[in-house]
């Protein structure tokens, strides 16, 4: 049985090509459209790759401070959450890279883990303490110095704000399309929670949105919106979709351990799923919320 | 004459594990591995307070040659340095390329070298587990090679779960408690030979502990060395053998003392006070107890 709506999703027989292999944590997946590739990082291999279509995947940046999400700001800069570095920070347009949050409150961040750009140019993370203490992720100080597990904002004046503080481990994070609303995943908890938006983007309460069901492998990870505000998360068995009143449509099931996801292509209709080990992409029929 | 044990600190949520007196500090730094917290204990006013948190597990801890404070970091399967000006630092290890299991005690020998029992672990490290842990769990030491490059190098070949280590105040010997209290472990005071080469002969049995009805009986968990040479042992628990106690141990095996602990499941020992006769024991119930004893404490922190 298939609730409504999956079938306009995903159609009857959606291809599974795997385009890279071989890694150690990949994450951080983000489409550029101007030149027609995927990016994405492998955290614990320590580097940021590129996959052409027709080409191929290449390691383009190296070491990468065990990068983790990325996505595009504004003026279509790289925009990386730094899980070992301890900052955000961002590719210029000759290619420096440039921490423009490294604090708050005057103490180091944890360890910022996915990232994502409100259309005001505000930017959002989500900071849980994971990269201080994953074996093979060492940083410069793992000593965490923040009590709170948050989600942060750096307003487009360059403040750092705490814009959710009560998170138990924060991951992925996603924006409504009218971005009224922010989606932040909750790793440990399992679930997703949905927060108010105000004008001047801060957050108001949380309240839950869907609790991630299944034994299988996986967790509450990566998380994107697509034009129909169906939310896509991580979870156990694949890719867990939900409408926009939190109603699970159903899983695109893999059989590996996901941990994000991007939209790219064109039409913005291909899925590309970044896994422990590798980057697989299919094909849907409703677009992707573009970046950038 | 039995020492006198009264309870300092705690109890806190979790077990105490490291416990290591500060000369340079007058004081003892426990670790509280469930708060994720090293505490303090002053024991000229009796205070205890937070000397770090959200250490991620930590249980030994031990100085180094530069009177550095270095933990195990059982969630992130490292050695860890809490550097003085906060911050903790990775303590980069590993044997053959491979990422070592759980260390759980270590020591410092008079040349930087750190030795430390790599048992494996229930309680998984955080986050994805990418690197399996080793096939065996030995006895390790990090040490510079001849080229001066920090190298990690395996020193037991026979043991499966060494709990506790302790080196001898010459430095040749290598004292293991081996074995878990559960079927299918010895549970064993050893007596390691260090060669000129550093690697270890055969080991002399010093204490062994045995099973009955009730299950295995505990062993040892930590150890400490008096200026005579001896060991200071604390172990056991109530639901069989003699019960929780510290023990006084020669270098050839004999038990010369046996002191009764008021609280069950010791963990870890140390001496402290300013002339190294307080011997403070930390417990699986988040306590750290404290008794003025007639012996007194070998250690190599400044005094």
């Amino acid at each position: 049985m298939k609730a409504p709506g999956i079938d306009e999703i995903t159609g009857d027989d959606p291809p599974l090509d795997v385009i890279a292999h071989g890694l150690v944590f990949g994450e951080g997946p983000v489409w550029d459209r101007r030149e027609q590739r995927l990016l994405f990082t492998e955290i614990i291999g320590d580097a940021i790759w590129e996959y052409r279509p027709g080409l191929g995947a290449k390691r383009i940046i190296h070491p990468s401070s065990h990068a983790n999400g990325m996505t595009f700001d504004r003026e279509g800069r790289l925009l990386v959450a730094g899980w070992s570095k301890r900052t955000i920070w961002r590719q210029e347009p000759d290619g420096a890279m440039v921490d423009i949050a490294s604090r708050y409150d005057g103490k180091k961040f944890n360890s910022p883990n996915d990232i994502v750009v409100r259309s005001d140019g505000s930017i959002y993370w989500t900071d849980p303490p994971g990269g201080l203490v994953i074996p093979g992720m060492p940083g410069e100080d793992l000593q965490r110095y923040i009590d709170v597990q948050g989600v942060y904002r750096l307003t487009p004046q360059g403040e750092v704000q705490l814009a959710i503080a009560d998170c138990h481990y924060p991951n992925g994070l996603a924006f409504s399309t009218d971005e009224k609303i922010l989606y932040v995943n909750e790793t440990r908890l399992g679930l997703i929670r949905a927060f108010d938006v105000a004008k001047d983007g801060s957050c108001g309460p949380g309240r839950l949105f869907h609790k991630l069901a299944g034994t299988e492998d996986g967790v509450a990870d990566g998380m994107k919106v697509d034009t129909r505000d169906n939310v896509y998360c991580t979870g156990p068995g694949g890719i867990h979709i939900m409408d926009k009143a939190g109603r699970l449509l159903g899983r695109l099931r893999q059989p590996r351990h996901c941990t994000n996801l991007a939209w790219g292509g064109d039409d913005w209709r291909t899925l590309y799923i970044t896994s422990f080990h590798d980057v697989v992409r299919t094909r849907l029929n409703v677009p992707g919320v573009a970046v950038w | 004459m039995s020492w006198k044990f009264e309870r300092v600190a705690g109890p806190y949520q979790g077990p105490a594990n490291g416990v290591v007196w500060d000369g340079a500090g007058a004081a003892v730094l426990f670790s509280l591995m469930e708060e994720q917290r090293l505490m303090r204990f002053d024991p000229s006013s009796g205070d205890t307070r937070e000397f770090r948190k959200h250490t991620h597990r930590v249980s030994g801890l031990a100085f180094g040659r530069r009177g550095e404070l270095l933990g195990c970091q059982e969630g992130g399967r490292r050695l860890v340095e809490f550097a003085s000006d906060g911050r903790m630092l990775m303590v980069d290890a590993r044997l053959d390329g491979k990422y070592h299991n759980y260390p759980s005690d270590l020591a410092v020998d008079k040349t930087g070298r750190i030795w430390f029992c790599d048992p494996h672990s229930r309680t998984l490290a955080f986050g994805p587990q990418f690197f399996p842990p080793l096939d065996h769990a030995s006895v390790l030491r990090l040490e510079n090679d001849e080229r001066n490059a920090r190298v990690l190098r395996r020193v037991t070949f026979d043991t499966r779960a060494p709990r506790a280590i302790l080196l001898s105040a010459d430095e040749k010997t290598l004292y293991v408690a081996e074995g878990e209290p559960a079927a299918g472990f010895v549970r064993e005071l050893r007596a390691y030979p260090i060669l000129e080469d550093g690697s270890v002969a055969p080991y002399a049995l010093l204490q062994s502990f045995g099973a009955d009805h009730r299950g295995p009986q505990r062993g040892i968990e930590g150890m400490c060395l008096d200026v005579d040479g001896n060991i200071i042992a604390v172990g056991g628990w109530r639901r069989n053998g003699p019960g929780p106690s510290v023990l006084v141990i020669s270098p050839e095996g004999a038990v010369l003392e046996s002191h009764p602990l008021p609280a069950d499941l010791p963990n870890r020992c140390c001496f402290g006070g300013k002339e190294r006769d307080t011997l403070y024991v930390t417990t699986a119930g988040g306590e750290l107890y404290a008794a003025k004893t007639p012996r007194c404490g070998f250690d190599l922190s400044p005094r």
